[in-house]
């Protein structure tokens, strides 16, 4: 399968990940949200969430009642549960194991959090398992990896990651 | 209710100018994403509804300037290219067109006392709902 066409299967895009989770996050708050609510929390427009709403509704996602509270069904609850644990565990893969600034992991898991497949969810909470497990192999690990000195040094093409240049000058902030 | 400070009937103006320019960008969108016959019954009215909305912009970014401040926008729109029937159009024309009268109707609670910005809120409040009713009734609801 063309694997750049996989970006467009996703079940929810990031703005209609974040509607999710602000209404989830009202009502755990305030019993309730509105759009006026969801509005503030997301700094948008009323028009703004008005229309985002509106295919989350026809899709079952989220519930109004005849005061217009809006809460989330249990699909959708759902939805928002498998979203913000994945945003926990790349946060932590992140920032925990690759040492990536707790600012940075935050903005780059919620770039990514709603695109993770489930699987590669399971596969990082089997991975956490074994991090936590406390196995001496695994702490030595740990520490080796902490004080790795992660440069090519003067000659990439002797990097095994590497190979004819250096990847991390690619990557480099401009 | 304790009455607003000046910064924050801005704040609330600010919001209520969002939801305006907001408004005007997806009519310029909806009458251009309109497609088939359709396009000959709805048209007209997505045009001027777009004139009305700038100039609703207009009345208040010129009330957030009489109290002193710049206006402040902050919006984000993002209309997909899909094309669609009149019927569609009006529908989501509504949404937005009801949303923003809540925003007013909530405003006017905020500002109670104050009696021209409550006189101005009112005429705002008269106009969106005279927008909504037209809709409706283009929609048959």
């Amino acid at each position: 399968m063309d694997t750049w066409k996989e970006f467009e299967q996703n079940v929810i895009s990031h703005s209609a990940a974040h509607h999710l989770m602000a209404v989830d996050d009202l009502v755990s708050r305030l019993g309730y949200a509105r759009v006026s609510d969801i509005a503030r929390q997301l700094n948008i427009t009323r028009g703004s969430v008005s229309i985002s709403l509106k295919p989350m509704k026809e899709a079952g996602l989220i519930l109004q009642d005849e005061n217009r509270h809006l809460r989330l069904s249990e699909k959708g609850q759902r939805l928002v549960n498998a979203v913000k644990t994945k945003r926990r565990l790349i946060e932590r893969l992140l920032a925990e194991l690759l040492g990536v600034s707790a600012e940075q992991a935050e903005i780059d898991a919620c770039k990514v959090e709603h695109l993770t497949s489930n699987e590669t969810a399971r596969r990082l909470v089997a991975f956490f398992r074994f991090v936590d497990s406390h196995d001496a192999t695994v702490r030595e690990f740990l520490a080796r990896w902490r004080s790795f000195e992660a440069s090519c040094g003067s000659d990439p093409q002797a990097c095994p990651t590497c190979v004819e240049k250096c990847m991390a000058r690619d990557v480099n902030e401009s | 209710m304790s009455p607003l400070s000046t910064e924050e009937i801005v704040q609330e103006l600010n919001r209520a100018f969002a939801e305006e320019v907001e408004a005007a960008t997806r009519y310029l969108h909806l009458r251009n994403a309109v497609r088939g016959l359709d396009r000959l019954r709805v048209v007209g009215v997505l045009k001027e509804a777009f004139r009305e909305t700038i100039e609703h912009a207009e009345i208040l970014a010129r009330k957030i300037r009489s109290l002193g401040h710049v206006p402040k926008l902050d919006i984000c729109v993002s209309c997909p290219s899909e094309p669609l029937s009149g019927t569609e159009a009006l529908q989501q024309a509504l949404t937005f067109e009801e949303a923003a009268l809540s925003c007013y109707q909530d405003l006017l609670k905020k500002v109670e006392g104050d009696v021209p910005l409550e006189e101005f809120i009112r005429s705002q409040i008269a106009i969106e709902s005279e927008h909504v009713a037209q809709i409706r009734e283009l929609l048959d609801e």
